[in-house]
């Protein structure tokens, strides 16, 4: 098999500080991640809030700030690992090979640039040879690739003359002048009303299938994930909990958060901001030893002090439960 | 917008501010209790004579009647005469405004030169030593006490260390002033081409210039550190280092969009040690605006305070007008702002 795009192995990224009576305390947010991603593939990464899907897009990205630091793991990216690499060397790849689109486009926007000179520096910033005019030209053109209309006069726009959805496609083209291989949306319709969600997403999956590009668009809407991803993966507690083809684990979700996930948002599938099952989540800096969803899940058994083993339920669908597949359907 | 559509609004905005000034001065100095009219006539006056003196000061008037002549005639640049110098108000008030001004405008001038960086330098590595050692400084310089500090320095640098001239007035007695333009000893003395003047001049600025340097340095510092550390923190920022910019470019942008509360800040800073400046002034024996408004408040000089609230009120009308030419200047979008 080829290499795949993105291969992140057993990432571990920790929260290393000293509290007040000066002692180390390490909150434990991410405890092993791992997928893969590969290009013209869509990967949505679910989870409630406080599951550090945020965390690992930042990991992922080498975009980590202290006290936060991956402790373990690597993050493959065209078969390089981006943890070993120099941070200059990852900061080359970053906005160029592996880009980003995040939540809060309007103020993620340099307030004091027109937003073609936003489009033209991240041009030139890795592109030093990139001549001026050829950059603006690009930036017009990418523009009106995401759908804002008469690019030539919004490109001498500034930020706060956008509207949040004219923003976040203005974000979208940042993202892919460019032409990243990876691309990665942290909740990027969240704050943007329903049409206009639609749109962008719209919009986000035609141009990633069209330039062959791997994407992951994390949210809290299971519906997002229903209509435009190819896989999704299931976070809780610094851990994909579930993963595959998004047919078959919305299908037969095999992990009981999962269950748990699917059933309390039956509507539109919308995690809401508060906990699915009104539970608090695990102590990050006392993790539980075995599966971390042990205290709120309903088939806890003794064999779950044990850490859960990934369990193939059909083609590339894991679940890291002990009784996974074993579960009788109607008990989620 | 325009530089003159701006200046023509902010001008139609600061009409009915003064307006409110002058009547909320004229109204506290009234209504202070002080009446000015028994010590004008003397002790020997008999009540019919302060009568009269009351009537010619026109203070047997309707307060409102008093206000409204009060006003008539400070539109036509007529503040009203000192009882105290006997002098016209604006006479007083323009003599001692470049006096006040030099004093004021090295220091927070020094002040900003010394605390911009000092607070930057901290921002971009909060928690290192330098960070912790200006903060330390800064708030020594928060809880140094403005007269404490004049006569410290005037103990140490003048009578233990004989650096610096006494603190008696801007000049050595020794000398005559030079011949006057701007009202600055150290300038007139320089443009006049008499270096004994302008060196005498510039040692007895030191000291007080330093005083208001330290004070207005402490909160600069703070705020230059805080404004950029929020800068630095924002998404914009963030964003720019998933963009895969350098952190040269990075920099950059964070100074530019540190500049407009920076300044801004300034004009505030500027305007509220006006105050402080005059506890100098005294230390000092300045002889300025703020030393000589003092004077007219504890003696009871009801023009002469009203004259220095209205210069006040000027002075930071004018300060913000440049604050806010400046905030024009640095940020090209302001200019597209409804
Ligand atoms: N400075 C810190 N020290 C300790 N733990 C932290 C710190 N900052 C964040 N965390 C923890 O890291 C975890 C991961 O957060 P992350 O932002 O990735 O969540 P998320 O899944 O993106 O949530 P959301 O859906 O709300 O965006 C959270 O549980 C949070 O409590
Ligand atoms: S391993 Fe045990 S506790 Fe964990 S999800 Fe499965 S059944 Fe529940
Ligand atoms: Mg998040």
């Amino acid at each position: 098999m080829a290499t795949p795009l993105l291969d992140v192995r057993d990432l571990h990224t920790h929260f290393i500080a000293r509290n007040l009576d000066n002692e180390i305390r390490t909150a434990r947010a991410l405890n092993g991640v791992s997928f893969s991603l590969d290009g013209g593939k869509i990967l949505g990464l679910v989870g409630e809030t406080g599951a550090g899907k945020s965390l690992t897009a930042l990991s992922v990205m080498g975009l980590l700030r202290p006290p936060a630091r991956v402790v373990a793991g690597q993050v493959l990216f065209e078969g390089r690992d981006l943890i070993a690499m120099p941070p200059e060397e990852v900061n080359r790849l970053r906005g160029a090979r592996m880009a980003m689109v995040v939540q809060s486009p309007k103020s993620s926007l340099d307030p004091l640039s027109r937003i073609g000179e936003q489009l033209v520096r991240v041009q030139r910033a890795h592109d030093p040879a990139l001549g001026q005019a050829e950059a603006t030209a690009r930036a017009v053109a990418m523009l009106e690739a995401v759908g804002i209309p008469d690019p030539q006069r919004r490109a001498r726009a500034w930020p706060h003359e956008l509207s949040g959805g004219m923003a976040q496609r203005v974000l979208i083209a940042l993202a892919l002048v460019n032409q990243p291989r990876l691309l990665i949306a942290d909740e990027p319709t969240t704050g943007l009303d329903v049409t206009v969600q639609a749109q962008i997403l719209d919009l986000f999956r035609e141009l990633v299938l069209a330039n062959g590009i791997g994407a992951i668009i994390i949210t809290h809407d299971l519906g997002v994930v229903a209509h435009y991803c190819d896989d999704v993966a299931v976070m809780f507690a610094g851990t994909i909990i579930e993963h595959g083809p998004v047919a078959a684990v919305f299908g037969q979700p095999a992990h009981p958060y999962t269950r748990a996930l699917i059933a309390s948002t039956p509507e539109r599938l919308v995690i809401g901001r508060t906990r699915t099952t009104g539970a608090p989540p695990p102590n990050l800096y006392a993790l539980p030893t075995g599966c971390l969803y042990r205290d709120r899940c309903p088939h806890a058994a003794p064999d779950c002090a044990e850490p859960p083993p990934g369990r193939a339920m059909g083609a590339g669908h894991i679940a890291h439960c002990h009784f996974a597949g074993r579960l009788a359907e109607h008990a989620a | 917008m325009s530089v003159g559509r701006f200046l023509v609004r902010r001008l139609l905005l600061v009409l009915p501010l003064l307006l409110g000034v002058l009547f909320f001065t004229f109204m506290l100095v009234r209504l202070s209790g002080q009446d000015p009219t028994a010590k004008i006539a003397g002790p020997t006056a008999t009540a019919a004579e302060i009568e009269l003196v009351r009537a010619q000061l026109g203070l047997d008037q309707p307060l409102f009647t008093q206000f409204l002549i009060y006003l008539g005639r400070v539109v036509q640049a007529d503040l009203g005469r000192s009882w105290v110098s006997q002098q016209p108000v604006l006479q007083d008030v323009l003599e001692r405004v470049p006096v006040t001004l030099e004093l004021l405008l090295w220091g927070v001038g020094i002040g900003a030169l010394v605390g911009i960086p000092v607070g930057l330098r901290a921002a971009f590595r909060p928690d290192g030593a330098f960070d912790q050692i200006s903060r330390f400084v800064s708030l020594l310089g928060f809880s140094t006490p403005t007269y404490w500090l004049g006569l410290v320095m005037l103990l140490v640098f003048f009578y233990l260390l004989d650096l610096a001239p006494p603190g008696m007035g801007r000049l050595s007695l020794m000398l005559s002033p030079p011949p006057r333009i701007t009202g600055s000893y150290l300038i007139d003395g320089v443009i006049a081409g008499d270096l004994e003047a302008a060196h005498s001049a510039f040692a007895q600025l030191v000291l007080p210039v330093l005083c208001i340097a330290i004070i207005s340095a402490a909160p600069i510092i703070k705020q230059t550190r805080a404004i950029t550390l929020e800068v630095l923190a924002s998404d914009y920022i963030r964003y720019a280092r998933a963009q895969g910019l350098e952190p040269a470019m990075i920099r950059r942008m964070a100074l530019r969009n540190a500049a407009t509360p920076v300044v801004t800040f300034l004009g505030t800073e500027l305007t509220g040690l006006v105050g402080t400046t005059a506890l100098i002034e005294y230390v000092f024996a300045w002889g300025g605006l703020g030393q000589w408004g003092l004077n007219a408040i504890i003696t009871g000089d009801f023009a002469a305070v009203q004259g220095y609230v209205l210069a006040l009120a000027l002075f930071s009308v004018i300060v913000f007008l440049l604050v806010d030419l400046a905030v024009l200047l640095l940020e090209p979008r302001a200019g597209t702002r409804a």
